[in-house]
């Protein structure tokens, strides 16, 4: 090849190209078309799919495509898809993701939707409603929404003759001290009573809930507020029975402890309804508890995970979208999707009988009055999560609970104030 | 003494009067540019036009979304008041002070035992020691992670057996940094060996010969004929391992998230969560270009300082 | 090749500062293949042995279960060629552009020279983080989104590649292409006919790197494709991580296997090649 060749050739492609970037678009009629990423994975992907393809075929003016993705995997390429025009038309996320993307622009406003009897939304579950809610405009619908739980191994309780589930904080450290075996007498027990993670993933929903319990919170009307006597306390009491009592390993996150628990090495675990496919294909017999109620109150914070139609669909594709999403919600699919993934019903009037064919559903259905929607609305959530983070970790570790709270705190509000 | 100086290509000198050699050099400009072109196409459109979007964004409330709105020097501002920051800056020299050295001795100490022709098995230790590089990061990360999990790590399992307790590592906030630069010392370090490999066989026979007559021992020979020789090679290995240190990722991205507790939390793990999770990307922008110029900086001091010990020899 | 070098040793070999050395890097080689043999090995152990203490190196009972697991939930005959595709454009493309570039930087004298390799060096000095998204934006004005094209054009010349090859080609003697010169050949015949024949070892060990760097990447074709089917093994891998970001330590390891297992082999057949190339390369 000679260098005049290479030119030409250089050339060539260059032409190619501009000719593809012309090439595409200006297809018009025929039905609209909606692309789709969420991260369902498991069975709650095939009944998601289910659900898309009936409203497919239920009408010839939307066809929806979905993309399955990992929801960490959606985190690193919505961004870029999205500014540069090639992102989804709706799109799945955890929900404490959501606010951050609505704040930057990258969502539909959907109050007009919100506002039309038939979109299906008037009887959604408060707190979930909640989580896809920024300064009081709602930019996405919720698909998910459940109060973390403890899931124990059947097993173990009986080898250990535990016959009742505990009600109280006292009653779980003590069940949970009872669990703990150590038969070597190395001062590293072999099986733990329960494992509580102190940093990242679930442990972001299960400090929430132990602060619940106690009457203590993190943010409040935008404020922070984890700097209070009833949060010092709770670290207190909950070193005390991890590091002192060693019901639990320190320095899990919430992965290693969902580890723990297959491996049975651990008899409880806090977390959402994934925790029961895990434990059936470990197979590890288990039941479902409440978290049990702390001196102040009985509450849990929720899992969740919201959907939103993004800056990529033009109005036509919003209109599109927000008609699968009535489909989504309406009553039939409220309870397929309920039964189908094991979470409990987003509507607040889907009957008990309608999902009582999943005995997972029914047991966390029974306790989601008692689930709380994690920093609904807040926009820094990932400094705030690692000041939370570093907060436990660290008060694990034996520092100081007092100055850690006040730096948390510090940390906190300028996140919120940011 | 340049070494070795007759292998040493010098591009033919311009001949001629004046006028000549300056059409020469227009018509070898012309020549050089006919080879470039391909190259700083492909460069120019896919790394430099890129490199200075990111400039222009760096000036910018950007979000990736919508239209970004200037606020000029806002963003550097903020870099350099961010708390959050120094600690990245701490977090990154510990990282590349932990790697650097670590994985250029080795591989030099490495290269050193397998430069010896009276070894065993050379062929098969040439190969070990280069396969970790053909293994990706992640899951290099992977492997590492489960080998010291603790409480199912075979690694962890085996140093309690010999009264060594690992711990937790990656949830210690001590340990957690030697760590994931160990991996990224496991997962390079045979690049640079090849490398240094390569180097010391370029050194002739001879050489070694005159200082053994002139009854130099083996320590003697390494420090007066073999590490001055390598100083070249060392300077090109010390600048790739150094660029490969300040953009650590990858496997830190798999081990820790940056954790615990912002411990393992470099540079641009920062940048990668101002730009993804925050969509802060004119922040994000910033904070590179901060990096980009501390590199340049630190690569032109350790060019300068081998450079000029070469010069000395000769 | 061991063989013949037993036969060569004699017992004079067998200095202690040998043994040392000998034992120092057995040392060393372990440490090293230890990683490589737990991904070979866990890959076959069933669950309960992944997650059993104490831990043990080889499986109790060998299962393809892990293997199986990995087969049905990624398309991994697809990712695995896509791989292909990706590393091997790449690699084909950066040699040809790399080593033209090269030849100019090292084997022309032209104004700016100096300046030019320096800028061209500088590129590595920013993180690919920095410039994936306007970069992003700009193979999707270039309508290449989930293509092949989009996903190698931007790897199709590298700084590294170009900096190792010029090093190669300043260390080349200047009298091999003397004789080529006094007949009037022109630069790139020069280049084609006695330069890049000369650095055919040069050339096969940054192939090499290349290649394998490609295969390993992972945010670029991670990021790149939103069509599953277009994404690579290394990209594909993501996927098996399960719901609340659970990684299944045995079939992440079978994943692995298969992600690794075709560089390994090709390392392994080209590796005497390559051992001796990179003694030739002269870089320094």
């Amino acid at each position: 090849m000679t260098r005049t060749r290479i030119l030409l050739s250089a050339g060539g492609a260059a032409l190619a190209l501009a000719a593809t970037a012309c090439g595409g678009g200006g297809d018009t009629g025929g039905p609209v078309e909606l692309t789709f990423w969420h991260g369902y994975t498991e069975a709650d992907g095939d009944v998601l799919e289910g659900i898309v393809d009936d409203f497919n075929e239920s009408q010839d003016d939307v066809t929806i495509t979905t993309e399955v993705k990992t929801w960490a995997s959606i985190d690193d390429s919505l961004l870029t898809a999205l500014s540069a025009g090639e992102g989804p038309d709706i799109v799945a996320m955890p929900a404490e993701r959501l606010p951050v993307y609505a704040d930057k622009g990258a969502f539909a406003e959907l109050d007009d939707f919100y506002a039309d009897e038939s979109s299906n939304t008037a009887d959604l579950v408060e707190g979930a409603a909640s989580m896809v809610e920024v300064e009081g405009t709602k930019y996405g619908v919720p698909t998910g929404f459940v109060p973390l739980a403890v899931y124990y191994n059947t097993a173990l309780f009986e080898a250990a003759g535990v016959t009742e589930f505990p009600q109280t904080w006292d009653e779980w450290v003590a069940t949970a001290e009872r669990l703990t075996v150590d038969e070597d007498g190395d001062g590293t027990p072999e099986q733990y009573g329960a494992v509580l993670p102190d940093h990242a993933t679930v442990a972001n929903g299960l400090w929430p809930s132990l602060f619940y319990g106690n009457g203590g919170n993190i943010v409040e009307d935008g404020k922070a507020v984890i700097d209070s006597p009833e949060n010092a306390a709770t670290l207190e009491y909950w070193r005390t029975a991890i590091v002192d009592g060693q019901i639990s390993p320190t320095g899990v996150d919430g992965i290693g402890a969902d580890e723990l628990f297959s491996a049975g090495k651990a008899a409880m675990t806090v977390g959402g309804p994934w925790m029961a496919s895990i434990a059936e294909e470990n197979g590890i017999g288990y039941e479902i508890a409440a978290i049990p109620a702390g001196p102040e109150a009985q509450a849990a914070s929720a899992i969740g995970v919201s959907m939103g139609i993004t800056v990529d669909a033009g109005d036509e594709a919003q209109a599109a979208a927000e008609e699968f999403f009535a489909h989504f919600l309406n009553d039939e699919n409220a309870a397929a999707w309920s039964l189908g993934s094991g979470w409990p019903p987003l509507r607040t009037d889907v009957p008990t009988e309608a999902v009582s064919a999943n005995p997972v559903v029914v047991s966390l259905t029974e306790m989601s009055d008692l689930g709380r929607p994690l920093l609904p609305g807040v926009v820094n959530s990932v400094d705030v999560l690692a000041a939370v983070d570093e907060l436990t970790q660290r008060a694990m570790a034996g520092e100081d609970v007092d100055a850690l709270l006040a730096e948390a705190q510090a940390e906190i509000q300028a996140a919120l104030d940011e | 003494m340049q070494h070795p100086p007759a292998r040493r290509y010098r591009p033919p000198a311009p001949l001629g009067g004046r006028r000549r050699a300056q059409d020469g050099s227009m018509r070898r400009s012309a020549k050089a540019f006919g080879f470039l072109a391909p190259a700083l196409i492909v460069l120019g459109l896919f790394v430099i036009w890129p490199m200075f979007s990111a400039l222009r964004l760096s000036f910018t409330d950007a979000s990736g979304f919508g239209e970004p709105e200037w606020v000029g020097l806002e963003n550097y501002a903020e870099v350099f008041t961010d708390p959050d920051l120094l600690k990245a800056v701490t977090n990154t020299a510990l990282y590349t002070v932990l790697f650097t050295p670590t994985a250029v001795l080795a591989a030099l100490g490495l290269a050193l035992l397998l430069n010896s022709p009276h070894l065993p098995f050379r062929g098969f230790f040439r190969t070990a020691l280069f396969v970790p590089f053909v293994v990706s990061f992640a899951v290099a990360a992977f492997a590492w992670s489960y080998l010291i999990d603790p409480h199912v790590g075979l690694l962890n399992y085996w140093l309690r057996g010999m009264g060594i307790q690992l711990g937790n590592v990656l949830q210690d906030p001590q340990l957690a940094m030697p760590a994931v630069a160990f991996v990224a010392v496991w997962k390079l370090f045979g690049f640079y060996f090849v490398i240094f490999l390569a180097g010391l066989q370029d050194i002739p026979a001879s050489l070694y010969e005159a200082a053994r007559m002139d009854g130099a021992g083996p320590l003697s020979r390494l420090r007066h004929v073999t590490l001055p020789l390598l100083s070249n090679t060392m300077a090109f290995v010390l600048v790739f391992a150094m660029i490969a240190a300040l953009q650590a990722f990858d496997q830190i991205y798999v081990m820790t998230g940056g954790g615990p507790y912002g411990s393992t939390q470099t540079l641009v793990m920062e940048i990668y969560e101002s730009g993804f999770r925050k969509l802060e990307l004119g922040f994000a922008s910033a904070l590179s270009y901060v990096l980009l110029i501390a590199t340049l900086l630190l690569s032109l001091v350790q060019f300068a300082f081998f450079g000029r010990k070469e010069k000395d020899l000769a | 090749m061991s063989t013949a070098a037993s036969r060569r040793r004699t017992p004079r070999d067998l200095r202690p500062s040998t043994v040392i050395a000998t034992i120092a890097l057995l040392a060393a080689s372990a440490v090293v293949l230890l990683p490589i043999a737990i991904i070979v090995l866990t890959a076959f152990k069933p669950v309960a042995e992944v997650n059993a203490y104490p831990p043990s190196l080889l499986p109790d009972t060998w299962t393809l279960d892990n293997l199986k697991t990995v087969t049905s939930e990624l398309p991994f005959m697809r990712l695995v060629g896509n791989s292909f595709v990706f590393a091997g454009g790449v690699t084909v493309c950066a040699l040809v552009f790399d080593s033209l570039a090269a030849y100019a930087l090292a084997r022309i004298d032209f104004a700016g020279r100096r300046l030019l390799l320096v800028a061209i060096i500088a590129t590595l000095m920013i993180p690919f983080q920095a410039t994936l998204i306007p970069l992003y934006q700009l193979v999707a004005d270039l309508g290449w989104v989930n293509t092949y094209a989009g996903l190698i054009a931007p790897r199709a010349a590298d700084a590294f590649g170009i900096f190792f090859l010029r090093q190669f080609f300043l260390a080349l003697p200047r009298d091999i292409d003397a004789a080529a010169r006094m007949d009037g050949a022109g630069e790139f015949r020069i280049f084609r006919s006695i330069v890049l024949p000369n650095a055919v070892p040069a050339l096969l060990t940054l192939g090499l790197f290349t290649f394998v760097n490609n295969w390993n990447d992972l945010l670029w074709p991670l990021v790149f494709t939103t069509d599953a089917d277009m994404g690579t093994i290394t990209s594909g891998l993501t996927l098996l991580t399960g719901p609340s970001g659970i990684v299944p330590h045995g079939v992440m390891m079978a994943g692995s296997l298969i992600a690794i297992l075709p560089l390994v082999i090709a390392f392994l057949f080209i590796q005497r090649r390559f051992i001796e190339n990179i003694a030739t390369t002269g870089l320094k």
